[in-house]
């Protein structure tokens, strides 16, 4: 397909939605006028039924649960086939010899950047740890806390370099964590039909409202979802990264899967 | 002015297309895709915004008090989510097309073959092969 009949055909395909996506448009509510009715009862019946402060979190962990589950092994696949996709020998060893364009200079890494990088990692970690944390009561929860904290391990690579992250970070870990933390939040949904309950039915103690400990079974299904998260995108950053080291002898993955 | 959010998640889906549609690189590609994807977010958050609400967090605000749509913020915050992941994985498949065909290029890819050292070499001349030209 030459440029110009792609051009053509997406002219051509927007000429026939266009339309249709004119109506739509012009159907929807208002900009600012009303919200969803859905949402409006939800922000009116789930701090009295759950105790929780935080809606989003509420929808995420309660009330669309169900949804989360879905979203959460979709999470778990995206990655295994990162790393089914990536791994090779490269990068096994922990090797500060990185692949480069011959003739570009080697800076090497100065004390700011260190000194920065081992001020910034803990606060970084901490405060991810409080989003984990403070899910059910301010804005956070587990995907971003999870997010916050993965990127704090890279501070580490950022400050120590690769031979330190490697040493620090072990992959089986980080497996470890993204099954475990999967494994967690499907089993948050299993453990309440043991007692008789519906699937995922908020069963714990909903603590006192505007409190760390409120909500029930979302503070550890946000537990396992901050577990999974961490462990997920810290595991695509090591793939990611070995990518970049010199391989000790000529890898083509694609030749022998051909 | 209350169609603007919508204009504006559709022009960026419609420039996030056009990049799709145009984009000589996979790397441009997965960067188009995520200009598309943004698009929804605009569109989710405008739809579940109403003029003089508070985020719906009652941790400062009594419960009660007129909050925004919290199901699209559920909704954006999955939507980011996956979105990253599958970012990922999508320039995995970039990493892995360059090592067998040795280019980033969709025109000078060819797929479903086997030996993406032969598609190396031919990919300068696309009139090789008139019969798979044709396709």
């Amino acid at each position: 397909m030459s440029p110009r009949f792609r051009i053509a055909l997406l002219a051509l395909a927007g000429l026939v939605l266009l339309p249709a996506a004119a109506r739509v448009i012009a159907a929807l509510p208002p900009f600012g006028s009303t919200i969803a009715l859905y949402g409006e009862r939800i922000n009116a019946v789930t701090p009295e039924a759950r105790h929780v402060a935080n809606m989003v979190s509420a929808i995420n962990f309660d009330l669309r649960g169900l949804d989360t589950l879905g979203e959460e092994f979709m999470l778990l696949a995206a990655i295994t086939g990162t790393v089914v996709l990536l791994r090779g020998r490269r990068g096994e060893g922990t090797t500060e010899r990185a692949m480069r364009l011959p003739g570009r200079a080697v800076i090497p890494r100065s004390e700011a950047v260190v000194l920065g990088c081992r001020i910034a990692g803990p606060l970084t970690c901490l405060f991810g740890l409080y989003v984990v944390l403070h899910a059910t009561v301010t804005p956070g929860g587990g995907f971003q806390g999870g997010v916050i904290l993965a990127s704090g391990t890279l501070l580490i690579y950022l400050g120590e370099g690769y031979a330190g992250w490697r040493d620090s970070i072990r992959s089986h870990w980080l497996d470890a964590l993204e099954g475990g933390g999967a494994l967690l939040f499907a089993l948050c949904g299993l453990a309440p039909m043991l007692t008789g309950a519906a699937f995922m039915q908020n069963i714990l103690p909903l603590g006192t409202f505007r409190d760390l400990f409120s909500g029930g079974l979302m503070l550890v299904e946000n537990l396992g979802v901050a577990l999974a998260v961490t462990g997920g995108f810290t595991q695509l950053f090591l793939e990611f990264m070995e990518e970049t080291r010199e391989a000790e002898e000529p890898d083509e993955p694609g030749e022998e899967s051909a | 002015m209350s169609v603007l959010p919508y204009a504006v998640a559709a022009w960026l889906f419609g420039v996030g297309l056009y990049g799709i549609a145009t984009s000589r690189n996979f790397i441009h590609l997965v960067g188009c895709l995520g200009v598309c994807q943004s698009a929804t977010y605009v569109l989710l958050l405008g739809l579940g915004y109403r003029w003089g609400s508070i985020a719906p967090i009652f941790y400062d605000h009594p419960p009660g008090t007129p909050a925004v749509d919290p199901v699209m913020q559920a909704l954006v915050l999955t939507d980011i989510v996956v979105g990253a992941t599958l970012t990922a994985l999508l320039l995995v498949l970039t990493v892995q097309a360059h090592k067998r065909g040795g280019s980033l290029d969709p025109e000078k890819l060819r797929p479903m073959r086997a030996g993406g050292k032969s598609g190396r070499s031919q990919g300068s001349s696309r009139v090789d092969e008139p019969a798979r030209g044709s396709r």
